[in-house]
């Protein structure tokens, strides 16, 4: 029972971590990214094939973050600039068609050229017990990153000026600029952040399981689900929703069985869209 | 106001597929197999092309679960023909059935509490994905991944030969038929208000929920009837026929490309695509890659379909076309001016 709860715990905090980057894009510039997965690949591929070529896992870790939160503010600046043009439903539809396409380039891209292609880091030591529960030292050491990130984020959004100024178009995209602050800077720069997360998602993921360069839109999918039982645009809602539903994957997968477990899972996705619409801490509507 | 053409020119789009669509086998296919395959393929998205132009293209429900709606149609049919013994007719209703009978909960759903497009498309994308699991975890009745054989299937009718051609462009046809009977009646009428203006729409007395139901409704029979009519003629049935990436994409792509709302736009779009595919038969690859970039150009340059883009040139240089094209929503004429 321990176990499963413990093991829930460290999936959700990874999964806190994926919808993350979805989330906050979303609250921020009213785009669900559905490229989010793919920039999580390519960025996985990069590094994969640094290291391969000799890099230092860890200095290929930091490029591949770095790749992403590349990726993220290409992408603002170029695909997006219709989408932002637009407002409301329309916005959402545009941005979330545009990035549909998005993906199937980049996994299109990524499996024409290389498909066979994973990344898979091997985290040195033997299994880590905590509270008497054996768990692989890989795992843990991407939720203490989940965490330390998750702080971090925190900290940046309450503390910071700049994130605050973030928090302000959030919640009011005109009042934001009547008060001197930029939108499309604000976006780009989350823009780019979700791009990083994406690229640091990969790199954790794979310390636990390889992530290999069809995983793109099982990542997408479970980040959406994530964002959205959070709530869109919350970022401990993100955390929260992860743990949760980490729980809920690890018990399911134990008790009952693998294919129910995503119905399950997408099913509470379903549900909290029903029931509430702005998710477990979310505050405006999606 | 809408220029609400009359009946007979209503239908000469219709008419004239049709007709080249039983005339195409004998000028053009010859007896290759392989193209009547490809064919039927087109045929059979085209058809489920219809379906979800109705329900998104006309009223603005971003369904992401045409495939899992066809699969519910062909699945149905498979397992009571099978498993029930049912003879393979009723089956094949109550595969429409069932699939008509989702597409409306889920559009009812969707306008009871108000989702807007992006929810709708997530939990529809939900329901998708959920189904092709229960697909695969239910293997006592589905054959799980490996396929379930249909034992009452017509071989004659089996997918590269010429009845199954005749059997999906019938199907196409009838449903073009349905489409356009819509268009001219007051269901027509309702959702293109609905489509510019819901609030608007309302007002005007439009019960958007309900005609956003129908819409729902008819469209996902259509669908589930392709699938329960797929099942009935290729006899074997499996869970990545019906997937998201299979169906769902290319049909987007195909009615966008084709002209979102517009009669023949489903049935152009499936013949380009069907060619596109041809051409990229030995880069299986390179084909996924294109989609998505076919996806990003259409919506971004030619977001009311490629046929209305060209449509809008011929209206500049040549008398109007059939009534039907001689209205404008008062969307497109600002976006000329602005």
């Amino acid at each position: 029972m321990k176990a499963v709860i413990l093991d829930g715990i460290v999936l959700g905090l990874g999964l806190g971590l994926l919808g993350v980057g979805l989330t906050l894009v979303y609250g921020l510039a009213g785009v669900l990214n559905l490229a989010y997965g793919e920039i999580a690949v390519l960025a996985a591929i990069i590094v994969a094939q640094l290291i391969a070529g000799g890099v230092p896992a860890g200095l290929a870790a930091v490029i591949g973050v770095l790749a992403g939160a590349t990726a993220g503010i290409l992408i603002d600046l170029t695909l997006m600039r219709p989408v932002y043009r637009e407002r409301g439903g329309h916005r959402v539809l545009l941005g979330l068609l545009l990035t549909l396409g998005l993906a199937f380039v980049i996994e299109g891209v990524l499996t024409w050229r290389d498909p066979l292609g994973a990344l898979s880091i091997n985290v040195a030591g033997g299994p880590v017990r905590i509270l008497g529960v054996p768990l692989a030292v890989g795992s843990v050491w991407a939720s203490v990153i989940a965490v330390a990130v998750g702080a971090a984020l925190l900290v940046f959004f309450t503390a910071t000026t700049f994130g605050r100024a973030v928090r302000s178009v959030i919640q009011d995209e005109l009042g934001a600029q009547l008060v001197g602050i930029s939108p499309p800077l604000v976006r780009t720069v989350i823009f780019g952040l979700s791009g990083a997360l994406a690229g640091l998602v990969a790199v954790t993921q794979a310390m636990t399981a390889p992530v290999s360069v069809t995983a793109g839109f099982n990542l997408t999918v479970l980040a959406l689900i994530v964002s959205v039982v959070g709530g869109l645009g919350s970022v401990p809602g993100a955390f929260l929703a992860g743990v949760l539903l980490g729980i809920v994957d690890s018990a399911s997968a134990t008790y009952i069985g693998h294919y129910i477990t995503s119905i399950v899972l997408l099913g509470a996705a379903a549900l909290t869209i029903l029931v509430w619409p702005s998710g477990l801490l979310g505050s405006h509507e999606g | 106001m809408t220029a609400v053409p009359r009946v007979g020119r209503a239908f000469l789009p219709v008419v004239a597929t049709a007709v080249i669509i039983v005339v195409l086998p004998q000028v053009w296919f010859g007896s290759s197999e392989y193209t009547t395959g490809l064919a039927v393929q087109a045929l059979i998205l085209a058809a489920y092309a219809v379906g979800f132009n109705l329900i998104f293209g006309s009223t603005n429900q971003l369904f992401l679960c045409v495939g899992a709606l066809a699969g519910l149609g062909g699945y149905v049919t498979g397992i009571l023909a099978d498993h029930a013994s049912w003879s393979i007719w009723p089956a094949m209703v109550a595969g429409t059935l069932a699939a008509a009978a989702v597409g409306g909960l889920l559009s009812w759903v969707s306008v009871r509490r108000s989702l807007g497009v992006i929810f709708t498309g997530i939990v529809t994308l939900a329901f998708s994905l959920a189904f092709q699991d229960l697909l695969l975890g239910v293997e006592h009745l589905t054959g799980g991944s490996t396929g379930q054989v249909v034992t009452a299937a017509a071989v004659a009718l089996s997918d590269n030969r010429l009845g199954g051609y005749y059997l999906f462009g019938g199907v196409v046809v009838g449903f073009l038929i349905v489409f356009r009977l819509l268009q001219i009646s007051h269901f027509g009428w309702a959702f293109r208000a609905l489509h510019d203006d819901e609030m608007a729409a309302e007002l005007a007395g439009v019960d958007v929920a309900r005609y956003r139901i129908y819409a729902a409704v008819i469209g996902s029979a259509m669908i589930g009837l392709t699938g329960a009519l797929f099942a009935y003629s290729d006899g074997f049935l499996s869970p990545p026929t019906f997937a998201f990436d299979q169906v769902d994409v290319r049909v987007l792509v195909l009615v966008a490309f084709g002209g979102l709302g517009t009669l023949l736009g489903p049935v152009i779009g499936a013949v380009v695509f069907a060619f596109l595919d041809y051409a990229l038969i030995n880069s299986g690859q390179l084909r996924e890659l294109l989609y998505g970039l076919c996806i990003v150009i259409l919506f971004l340059g030619f977001r009311r379909g490629v046929i209305q883009a060209l449509g809008g040139v011929a209206e500049r240089f040549g008398p109007g076309g059939t009534g039907a094209k001689r209205w404008r929503r008062p969307a497109q004429i600002r976006e000329r001016g602005s």
